[in-house]
Order: structure tokens, then C-alpha cells, then sequence
């Protein structure tokens, strides 16, 4: 059973969306944010945030109210995890805000998506583009495992992968705190049958995990805030890679931990999608 | 010599015929008004200029009697306004004659420029040089590389001419100050450039599953910027551009024509079939599927802030007049 906007998440929706015109302007910005287009997005998102995949999420006392670089887990094959991430900041912490994800380059050639991304406040993940939002005053959504994160295979699942190091270089420029964040439950939204990297190869594709389904699977999810990491001020500007390794593996270890403790805690799938088939919506 | 600089120099304006060269002689005009202004253009002059120190001559920049314009003028100035747009030539003849214009006229002006010691140059340049493509950042700085002719081949003159001027500009900087200004999509009335005519067609193409930002500059402000690059800027590149961005949709809407939705798949095939009635330029079409914003910010510490005045709502509306 799909889930449906209710009247009161209707209001919920508009009420947030009216605060975040306040924060932001009624216009577009210049990555293509619309703010009226998202709030129409997210009355198709929330519903299946909040009754289909259950999200819950801990820690949103550990964010305030100032800029992040919100830095994340990746998992799920086809990523929904950056939706659910987004719709959790802008729903659910106050003040709400939007998190402004990252997405790889080929995902702003694709039509459509490219459209509605951009609309929704997703940016190109280019070095520049990010500085010129952390100017701006933006909080970043990013995932620095990057294609691996959701490419992995079935005995990879919850294992953070190597993140790469723009993401730290960024923060230690901009001055800025990075929020860890691990979600858990996004892994067997689209369970895991194969990689095709030939043919990723061959059409260009960053990554083409094959699933057993293309319907998402309605997996309980969990968002974990960590509590924020000031990015390390005694080296320079422009680090060597040996510098800021081991304050990147203390983040990933960071994350990793979240996930673990994460996984003690973490629902059951069927009975998730009993009491789904029950209720239909609301908990 | 800081006196004649201010009030009595000789301008040289190229590609005179232009919407662009007649609202910036008028400026000219009014505020500097013991200037001499010489307008040459391989194209009748347009539109009357309404300046008495205004004179024009109707010629081609690779011809001999354009060197005698140098050797019996003492000019001071000069404004190369005069590349040729694509919006109209697709045919192999109109790109050689293209290339021509814009290569190796743009070589002789330089050549010239040296020869009769000219003291400044303002080139106008494009965004274009950029190219649309999917990952361009948002703010694209001057120091970028100019990638528009990896995909159109079209674009190559464009994109040289503004290499060929920045190569100078760096050769000759103790010889010359030269200002190649690169602005946003130029918007008006007397503009009739790509863009502008898309803008203001009614049922042509909008892109459904695509909507770039885009950036506009009133050719008055345009106009501004250039009377302003005379003696108020310093040799460099500059991009131009306001800082207000608007998507291509909402661009549409305010301009107030009509649309018909389509997906940008199938527009290039389309483009193709219609190019009797509507020029619009094959590369173009990647500009109304990505955006290409650039920075404006270093022009704006040289050129006073009263330079842009319109917004792009009120450009947008303007240029229907």
C-alpha cells in the first residue's frame, strides 16, 4: 500500500516551506534551487519518509543552527539515502534547512533528473561549485565514499568505504564543522544481485549495480547525527595527504561506529512491512 | 595627455552597426562629448546616431583603406565590437566568411593597434567562450578554460578570437592596455542576438526535461560597462554579468511569449527541419539545457556600482519594446 499526503503533512509541509522561503528568497538561486518546486517534490517524498521506509532519526540535538558539511555514509545501489538525509533536515531539525547534496557528474547530463535534482537543491560535486555555496552560507550534503559507496556488493553492506579527500580540504578551507551522519536500512532498499562494470564502462556510467527489483523494498531506516568535528586548524591550508589521513579515517571510523551500534538497534524488515500492510501509514 | 584621455580622445568603434555600437555612441556622446567617434562596419549602419561627432564608414576590417583609418587618424581608442554572430550563418560560405571576420580581422585590428601605438583596446568577447556543458560549475571565473568548441566546432572562432586577444593583451601589456570583456546573454530591444530572438518567439521550444539558469545584462548597462572599460579598467579579462540568475522557464514566462513544451531529445533533429524560419544555432541549443553562470565580481571593483542598473525581471520585460 502506497502511502498519501495527509492533510495534517500537507500543513506540516507548507508550514516549513513558508520558513525556509523566509531563509532562502522566493527565487531560484543560481544552482537552480526552487524552493515551490520542492515543496511540492517532498509532498511526494515525505509520505514514503515518514510510513513507507519508517525513517527514524537520532541526534538532531547535536545540530544547530549554523552551517554544516553534512558528511555521509552511501549505500542502496540506486541512492535514496541523499533523499531521506535532505527531507530529515528540512522535516525534522529546527530550523529546518536544505542540504544542499553533491551528486556525481554524470547525474547533471541525465534529463529529468537533472531537472528535478537541481530543484530540489542538488549541485554538481566540482571543488569550485562547492566553495562558492560554502560562501554563500549553504550546508553540504556529501558522500565521500562516492560510487563505491553504493556499488558495493551484498558482503560489503554497512562497511564504510575509503573516502576520498576533497571533502576534509573543503571543510579546512571554509572553516566549517562536518557532521557525520550514517544511515542504516538504506542497503536492502534494492538488494544486490550484481555489477555490470562492463557495461557502466561501455555507456559511460560511474556504476551499474544490477537489483532484484527496481521497486524499492520498504526497509526500516534509521538516520544517526553524530555530534559535530571541527576540521583540525594546526595545518595548513592546502595539506599534504599525510596530514589529514588520519583525521579522515577518524571520520570514517566515526561513521562506521555509528553504523554498528546503528545495526544493534535496527528494526526488523517484516514485521516493518506487516505492520505497513496493518496501518498503512502513520505510526 | 591625461586631458585629451578624458575629454578630447579619438574612439574607433568596430562592428558600428550594431544595436550595441549605437546605444554605447550615444553614451559617448553625452558624456564625452568633445570626442571624436569613428563607427566602421562591413554592414550599413543600422539606425541613425544621434551624436555630431559621430562619423561612419562602411567597410571591410581586412581591406587597405581600413589601415588608412590609422594612419590618418591619431586614435586613441578602440572598441572591437564587430564579431559576427552565429545566430544567422550556418551555410559553409557564412562560416568562412565568419572565420574570416572574426579571426583575421581581429588579427589586423590587433596588428594595427601595435603598429599605430594605440593606447587601449576593449575586445567583446562572450560567456559563450565557456561552452554549456553538464559539469560546469556555478561562477565560472575568468581564468577558466574555454571548453565551447570541444562540441561545436562552430564555436572555434569564437573561442580563438578570445584566446588570440588574451595572447596580446599579455605580449603587449607594456605597450597597450587591452580589455577583453566576456558578458552574460545580452538583452533588448535593439539586440537581436540568439537568445534575445528565442526570448521573444512566440511558440518556439522550451525544454521539459531541462530548465539551466542563465544570467542577463540590459544592453544599457552593457553599453555602460563598455564607456566604463575606457578608462576605468585595467588590462585584463573580464566576465560580466549581474548578480541575479534566472532559470530559462521562468525567463520565458516573464517575458510574457509562449511556449511549447518538448523534450530537448528531439530538439536538435527539430532545429534542424525549421532552420528556414527559425535561426537558431545548433550549439545553442546545449545552452538551453545547461547552465553556464559566471562569476562578475572582478569588473565590479573597477566600473561604478550605478553601471548595472536593471534587473533582469525589468531587462526581461524591456525587451519586447
Amino acid at each position: 500500500m502506497l502511502p498519501i499526503l495527509t492533510k495534517e503533512d500537507k500543513k506540516e509541509i507548507d508550514n516549513v516551506f513558508n520558513e525556509l522561503v523566509v531563509r532562502y528568497g522566493e527565487r531560484e538561486d543560481a544552482w537552480g534551487l526552487n524552493l515551490r518546486k520542492a515543496c511540492n517534490n517532498i509532498k511526494y517524498i515525505y509520505p514514503l519518509y515518514k510510513n513507507y521506509f519508517k525513517v527514524r532519526l537520532f541526534g538532531k540535538e547535536n545540530v544547530q543552527d549554523k552551517q554544516y558539511m553534512v558528511v555521509s555514509n552511501h549505500s542502496g545501489q540506486i541512492a535514496i539515502d541523499g533523499l531521506l538525509i535532505g527531507t530529515a533536515f528540512s522535516m525534522e531539525i529546527k530550523p529546518s534547512r536544505i542540504l544542499r547534496p553533491m551528486v556525481e557528474r554524470f547525474f547533471t547530463s541525465l534529463p529529468f533528473i537533472n531537472k528535478w535534482a537541481n530543484e530540489c537543491g542538488a549541485v554538481l560535486g566540482d571543488r569550485d561549485n562547492c566553495m562558492n555555496l560554502l560562501e554563500k552560507g549553504e550546508s553540504l550534503l556529501i558522500f565521500p565514499e562516492g560510487v563505491r559507496g553504493v556499488a558495493k556488493s551484498t558482503k560489503d553492506f554497512y562497511k564504510v568505504q575509503e573516502f576520498t579527500r576533497g571533502f576534509y580540504r573543503m571543510a579546512i578551507k571554509a572553516g566549517i564543522e562536518i557532521l557525520p551522519v550514517a544511515v542504516v536500512g538504506a542497503e536492502e532498499v534494492f538488494p544486490y544481485v550484481y555489477q555490470a562494470k562492463g557495461i557502466a564502462k561501455k555507456f559511460g556510467l560511474p556504476a551499474l549495480p544490477l537489483s532484484a527489483n527496481y521497486f524499492p523494498l520498504p526497509s526500516p531506516i534509521d538516520i544517526y547525527v553524530g555530534k559535530p568535528i571541527k576540521p583540525e586548524t594546526a595545518i595548513s591550508d592546502d595539506p599534504a595527504d599525510s596530514e589529514i589521513d588520519p583525521l579522515i579515517d577518524q571520520i570514517e571510523a566515526e561513521i562506521q561506529h555509528m553504523i554498528d551500534d546503528g545495526l544493534d538497534n535496527r528494526r526488523e524488515f517484516w514485521p516493518i512491512m506487516k505492520e505497513n500492510k496493518g496501518h498503512g501509514h502513520g505510526e | 595627455m591625461e586631458n585629451k584621455m578624458k575629454n578630447s580622445e579619438t574612439i574607433l568603434i568596430i562592428g558600428a552597426s550594431g544595436g550595441l555600437s549605437n546605444i554605447l555612441c550615444g553614451l559617448l556622446g553625452q558624456n564625452h562629448p568633445n570626442s571624436k567617434i569613428i563607427g566602421v562596419d562591413s554592414r550599413d549602419l543600422r539606425n541613425e546616431v544621434e551624436n555630431s561627432n559621430f562619423k561612419f564608414k562602411k567597410m571591410r576590417y581586412t581591406r587597405g583603406n581600413f589601415e588608412k583609418l590609422f594612419r590618418e587618424n591619431d586614435i586613441d581608442i578602440i572598441y572591437h565590437l564587430g564579431r559576427m554572430s552565429h545566430s544567422k550563418n550556418t551555410s559553409a560560405n557564412e562560416v568562412a566568411q565568419r572565420l574570416s571576420l572574426n579571426l583575421m580581422g581581429t588579427n589586423r585590428i590587433l596588428e594595427l593597434s601595435i603598429r599605430y601605438k594605440i593606447k587601449r583596446v576593449v575586445v567583446l568577447s562572450t560567456h559563450h567562450v565557456y561552452g554549456a556543458l553538464s559539469d560546469n560549475p556555478v561562477f565560472i571565473k575568468e581564468d577558466a578554460n574555454l571548453r565551447a568548441s570541444i562540441k561545436y566546432p562552430e564555436l572555434r572562432d569564437v573561442t580563438e578570437m578570445d584566446s588570440m586577444c588574451t595572447n596580446w593583451m599579455w605580449k603587449y601589456k607594456d605597450e597597450m592596455d587591452m580589455i577583453v570583456l566576456r558578458p552574460c546573454n545580452i538583452i533588448g530591444p535593439q539586440i537581436n542576438n540568439s537568445i534575445s530572438q528565442y526570448l521573444r518567439s512566440n511558440m518556439v521550444p522550451a525544454p521539459i526535461d531541462f530548465n539551466p539558469m542563465f544570467q542577463f545584462i540590459h544592453e544599457l548597462d552593457m553599453a555602460t560597462v563598455l564607456m566604463n572599460s575606457k578608462d576605468k579598467v585595467p588590462t585584463g579579462v573580464y566576465n560580466i554579468a549581474p548578480e541575479e540568475t534566472i532559470s530559462l522557464h521562468e525567463a520565458k514566462r516573464i517575458v510574457g511569449t509562449t511556449t511549447f513544451p518538448f523534450p530537448l531529445f528531439l530538439l536538435s533533429p527539430v532545429a534542424q527541419l525549421v532552420k528556414k524560419i527559425w535561426t537558431f544555432p545548433d550549439y545553442l541549443i546545449d545552452y538551453i539545457k545547461f547552465s553556464c553562470i559566471i562569476d562578475g565580481s572582478e569588473i565590479k571593483k573597477h566600473i561604478p556600482k550605478s553601471s548595472l542598473r536593471f534587473s533582469t525581471d525589468k531587462a526581461l520585460k524591456l525587451l519586447n519594446l
